[in-house]
């Protein structure tokens, strides 16, 4: 093979023309956190916000990937690219993971429209991995139409797909058991559409009117949830779907800087600041920090004062340790 | 007549002597002439041995008489001391030709019955012009033509001889068969033989490479099948339930065993609702398991598979006719065990697993080639095992008696202790709502995958001894390997044209109008799906051409992967 | 370089050809999970471009193909393909059932390492280990 290197054009230039090997490889650098990460996002910033970000979550086995293998075939067919980050779940105890969602998506693993990414949760909570923002982020700037979050599904809060998609998606299955019982404990709040899938199930229908039933109790909204029913196998209410999803983001890019791209660069935000802190607080020799600790030992100070204190030591000096 | 005591069976004046007599009977009408049997020590052996004195008739009621409820001792009064097992090899390279000289020696070895292994490709439902050159006929003979199959079967009786074919829904290779038997003016109710891949649901869950046509659309094809089957080929059983696939994938003993008896419950299930009489569908239904090294386990696996399928079909079934009761199976010796170092060990292996088969009352089997690990098996090691069923057949005396293990205190209660736990996969699988859902929601592939890392476990721990794998290992000269040379690249190629120029000497109006009937057939629930194959194949479609056809219609046998 | 992992190796184990044994494929999968790897699992019968098209989008360090109905045939198109998609650095695996004949020509074709059946879990895992952390040095930092 001959060595392309020297002409080759940095990974910035073409991760923007949208080179599934640059965005491919921009995504593991994310994900390992090296060095060059906050100079890659800085330089993406400004080619953000084009694609609709759609999240998908809903208990195991309630047919995400499945449903994701028809939402992307669906949204091929009106014309549009795809990029999908699946999340699953990283053994606590020894942090390897089978990653099988895109078992489900094979049938489009050859189409230069759709990129799939399988991501390990490697121990962050909320459903998705602690890069899946940043991911969503480059799938952006590669340009893709439409990117898909399928999250862990484990029963989780889910907020953070909350945060970082223009458009929720909760998933139940009709004889699942208690997965009603889940979305009732908090996760329909978030939901953008609900979506029965299995419709073949002899339960399905009984489903959906629970769930319309449940929807009737709360307080209307500028945007009213649907329930729909799906099935992910004969594709029965992908249409239907996928109209919904695009309804729907059309009336979030509307709202102005609290919409998904804000969430995401909000989270950002957030984690990096708490990682920031941990390492100085956990790495640096310096005086003041120790006494802190000292001090909350003994119980001399609250662990609001100590916050305080800390936050006020790290923004004095960044060279320390 | 000797006796045996058993602590189960109290002595006491016995209460099945009219069941022995009856018994007796019924052997002497069937054996023919029965030539005293003495051992080398000039003792007379009698063909069966029993506790004549059980006065609570639990011997009745546990084991019987062979041929008589509950089968457990065998499902014929004279089982190997009147008929031995057939011996059904199963072969196939290469091209149609090479397997035709191949089998004609196979058979003048001793196999009384012939088997054929297609290709990969064929596996798949692809034509061999559709796949890369390198992997054509490498652990199977090409068959994509009625004219091939003319070829595979040339100077072989048809109809005098068993048939096995290694054939998946939607049985492109029966079709084939019964065409080539038309042209030869052999009448379809001579023609006697096994569709032994029939089970597409242990293809979903075990084999993929068999799995063509989704669970669906192979529920439609096999029932189709059989129907056509029963009115044309009435000698031909259209069932073979496998639980080898799942046992090799993983499963223990008993779990393939209460998975394959779940499988065959489903199947009568759909037949039943199709319309078909179980007192007759059953009649055709035969069973291939795997057979592994653990002797006694296996022995008991056969002895209570046997007991629960007599007894499970009159309780779901209400069959009555005994022929319907009759738990028929082939067997095949178990590759898992086989090793690849010091391949000429495993001689002794097949050996054991093959004498624990014809004790558990096997009615046919294949042994494996020493050379199980290294490749499909070279010509020499095919005659070894050959040769192991000829010795054990003809010179270990291991027919002489009716289930000779009956009544050992540990062979019975092995026995026993299988049954419940077969009893609780069947449990299992009900509870799950029956086979086809079992398997549909990844339920059956689980249970499997975990037997299959459990033992692993057990090998890497050392906890189970592998002679030359992880105890007793020695250095080894790798060139003193066997290995049987592949096809050549030139035959495969010859082959690919044969296809290219029979293709263009069709007929394409008759071709396409078959294949728009067969699709027609597929779409309509009233029109013979398999009746429409035939027809294809008369017309020169291939194998390629009918899967196509059929995946279109009745969609692609996608298997659930789970990791 | 690195004699270490910065993050958990990511390993595709796929299938190519027409085979469907996957009683091993699975038991490797599970033993590279129980040893902190990512394993991309996949459906059997991937074409050669589909595992190089997987490979590309997972960035994976390590492929390890199960091959034990002679589709092994086709890793050295395989390693060709790997090599023109510029995904020299990734590590390729064999095992199943390869002849000894065949693992010469496998090896001469850029494969890392063949595995036989009795092939234990420690040695898969620590060589598999080994190959994620020399692809991971290998790779491209763009
Ligand atoms: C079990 C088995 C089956 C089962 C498969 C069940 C399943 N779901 O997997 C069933 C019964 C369905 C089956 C069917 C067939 N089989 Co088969 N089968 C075997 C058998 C007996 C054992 C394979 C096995 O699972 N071993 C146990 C596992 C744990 O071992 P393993 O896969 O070798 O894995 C170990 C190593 O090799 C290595 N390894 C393997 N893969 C990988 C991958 C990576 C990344 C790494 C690091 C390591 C690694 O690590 C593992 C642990 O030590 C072999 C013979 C043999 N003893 O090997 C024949 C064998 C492989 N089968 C063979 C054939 C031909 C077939 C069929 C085509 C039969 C036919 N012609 O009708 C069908 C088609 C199968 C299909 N679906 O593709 C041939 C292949 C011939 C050849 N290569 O030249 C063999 C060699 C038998 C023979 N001698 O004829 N089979
Ligand atoms: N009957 C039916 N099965 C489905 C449907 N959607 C998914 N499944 C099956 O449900 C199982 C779990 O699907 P999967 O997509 O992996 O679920 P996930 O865990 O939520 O991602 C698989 O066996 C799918 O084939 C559907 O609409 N109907
Ligand atoms: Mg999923």
């Amino acid at each position: 093979m001959q060595d392309q290197t020297a002409e080759k054009p940095g990974l910035l230039a073409r991760l923007l023309a949208g080179q599934t090997a640059a965005l491919a490889r921009a995504i593991s650098i994310v994900e390992r956190d090296g060095p060059t990460v906050s100079a890659l996002l800085k330089a993406i910033q400004p080619h953000l916000g084009r694609a609709i970000v759609v999240g998908f979550t809903g208990p195991p086995g309630a047919g995400k990937s499945t449903l994701v293998n028809a939402f992307i075939g669906e949204m091929r067919g009106r014309g549009r690219t795809v990029a999908v980050a699946a999340v699953d779940p990283s053994s606590p105890i020894t942090g390897g993971a089978v990653l099988g969602d895109r078992i489900r998506m094979a049938e489009h693993t050859m189409d230069a429209g759709v990129f799939i990414r399988s991501l390990a949760s490697r121990g962050h909570l909320g459903g998705l991995s602690a890069s899946a923002a940043r991911v969503a982020d480059l799938m952006d700037a590669a340009g893709f139409d439409v990117i898909v979050l399928e999250t862990v599904g484990a029963g989780q809060s889910e907020v953070e797909m909350a945060e970082m998609a223009d458009v929720r998606i909760v998933i139940s299955a009709p004889g699942l058991g208690d997965d009603v019982q889940a979305i009732k404990a908090g996760i329909l709040e978030i939901a953008d559409i609900l979506v029965v899938n299995k419709s073949d199930l002899p339960l399905a229908k009984r489903t959906v009117g629970q769930l319309q039933a449940m929807l009737a109790l709360r307080a209307p909204g500028d945007w009213k949830v649907p329930v729909l029913a799906t099935n992910a196998v004969d594709r029965t209410g992908l249409c239907e779907l996928a109209d919904a999803v695009d309804h729907r983001a059309a009336t979030r890019k509307m709202k102005g800087p609290r919409d998904a791209l804000g969430g995401r660069t909000r989270r950002l935000l957030a984690q990096s600041v708490a990682k920031y802190a941990e390492h100085r607080v956990l790495n640096d020799t310096c005086a003041t920090i120790d006494a802190v600790v000292s001090d909350l030992q003994q119980a001399g100070i609250g662990l609001d004062d100590a916050i305080t204190k800390v936050l006020m030591r790290l923004c004095e000096s960044q060279d320390n340790g | 007549m000797n006796k045996i005591a058993k602590p189960v069976m109290s002595t006491g004046k016995g209460t099945h002597q009219a069941a022995f007599d009856e018994w007796q009977q019924n052997y002497h009408a069937l054996i023919g002439e029965d030539k005293p049997v003495r051992n080398r020590s000039g003792i007379k052996v009698e063909p069966l041995y029993w506790p004549s004195d059980d006065p609570d008739g639990a011997y009745n009621e546990k084991l019987g008489f062979p041929g008589a409820d509950p089968m457990t001792r065998g499902i014929y009064p004279t089982m190997h001391r009147g008929r031995t097992w057939s011996q059904r090899q199963l072969i196939g390279l290469g091209r149609p030709v090479d397997f035709n000289g191949r089998i004609k020696k196979i058979l003048a070895s001793g196999a009384s019955a012939l088997s054929i292994i297609p290709c990969n490709s064929v596996y798949r439902g692809i034509d061999c012009d559709e796949v890369e050159p390198e992997i054509l006929g490498t652990c199977g003979t090409i068959i994509n033509t009625e004219e091939d199959m003319d070829i595979c079967l040339a100077d072989i009786p048809i109809d005098e001889i068993s048939i096995g074919l290694n054939d998946p829904s939607p049985f492109t290779m029966l079709a084939q068969m019964l065409v080539v038997a038309e042209k030869r003016g052999i009448d379809w109710k001579k023609v006697t033989g096994t569709s032994n891949q029939s089970d597409y649901i242990s293809h979903f869950v075990a084999n993929h490479m068999f799995y063509r046509l989704s669970l669906q659309g192979a529920r439609r094809v096999q029932l189709d099948t059989a129907a056509y089957l029963a009115e044309h080929v009435p000698n031909w059983n259209a069932f073979s339930i496998v639980g080898q696939h799942m046992q090799q994938a993983g499963a223990t003993p008993a779990q393939a065993m209460g998975l394959t008896l779940s499988t065959a419950i489903q199947y009568a299930e759909d037949c039943k609702a199709r319309g078909m009489d179980p007192e007759k569908f059953l009649e055709r239904f035969t069973f291939f398991f795997d057979i592994s090294i653990s002797f006694f386990e296996e022995v008991a696996k056969f002895r209570a598979g046997r007991r629960i399928w007599n007894r499970l079909v009159s309780d779901r079934f209400g069959v009555t006719n005994p022929r319907a009761k009759r738990f028929k199976f082939h067997a095949q010796t178990s590759g898992c065990d086989l090793t690849r170092q010091q391949p000429l060990n495993n001689i002794a292996r097949v050996t054991i697993q093959a004498m624990a088969g014809i004790l558990g009352g096997l009615q046919s089997m294949h042994t494996d080639g020493y050379d199980e690990v290294l490749s499909t098996p070279t010509e020499d090691s095919a005659k070894v095992a050959v040769s192991t069923q000829n010795i054990l057949k003809h010179e270990a005396h291991l027919c002489d008696v009716i289930d000779p293990l009956g009544g050992s205190y540990y062979v019975e209660s092995l026995t026993d202790a299988m049954e419940v736990e077969i009893l609780n996969v069947i449990a299992e699988i009900d509870a799950e709502g029956g086979m086809f859902k079992a398997v549909e929601s990844g339920f059956v592939q689980e249970m499997i995958g975990a037997s299959a890392l459990e033992f692993q476990d057990q090998v890497d721990s050392g906890e189970q001894i592998v002679v030359g794998v992880n105890a007793f290992k020695e250095d080894e000269d790798a060139s003193a390997r066997p290995f049987l040379k592949r096809p050549s690249q030139v035959h495969m190629k010859q082959q690919v044209e044969q296809l290219k120029k029979i293709k263009a000497a069709r007929d394409p109006a008759l071709l396409n109008n078959a294949l728009q009937e067969l699709r027609q057939a597929a779409r309509s629930e009233d029109i013979n799906v398999f009746a429409a194959e035939i027809d294809a194949v008369r017309a020169g479609a291939t194998l390629g051409e009918i899967v196509k056809v059929l995946r279109d219609e009745l969609g692609f046998g996608q298997p659930l992967v789970v990791a | 370089m690195n004699d270490v992992l910065l993050a958990p190796a990511r390993v595709l184990v796929t299938k190519i050809g027409l085979d469907g044994h996957d009683r091993g494929s699975r038991i490797i999968a599970a033993y590279l999970r129980d040893a902190g790897m990512e394993v991309i699992y996949t459906n059997p019968w991937q074409a050669i471009d589909a595992v190089v098209a997987l490979a590309l989008e997972e960035d994976v360090d390590v492929i390890g193909i199960s091959s034990l109905a002679t589709d092994h045939l086709l890793v050295p198109k395989l390693m060709v393909a790997l090599d023109a998609a510029g995904l020299g650095h990734v590590r390729v695996v064999v095992g199943g059932i390869v002849p000894d004949e065949d693992e010469a020509n496998l090896l001469a074709a850029g494969v890392s390492k063949v595995f036989h059946p009795g092939a234990v879990r420690e040695d898969i895992v620590t060589e598999v280990e080994r190959l994620a952390i020399a692809a991971s040095n290998e790779r491209p930092l763009d």
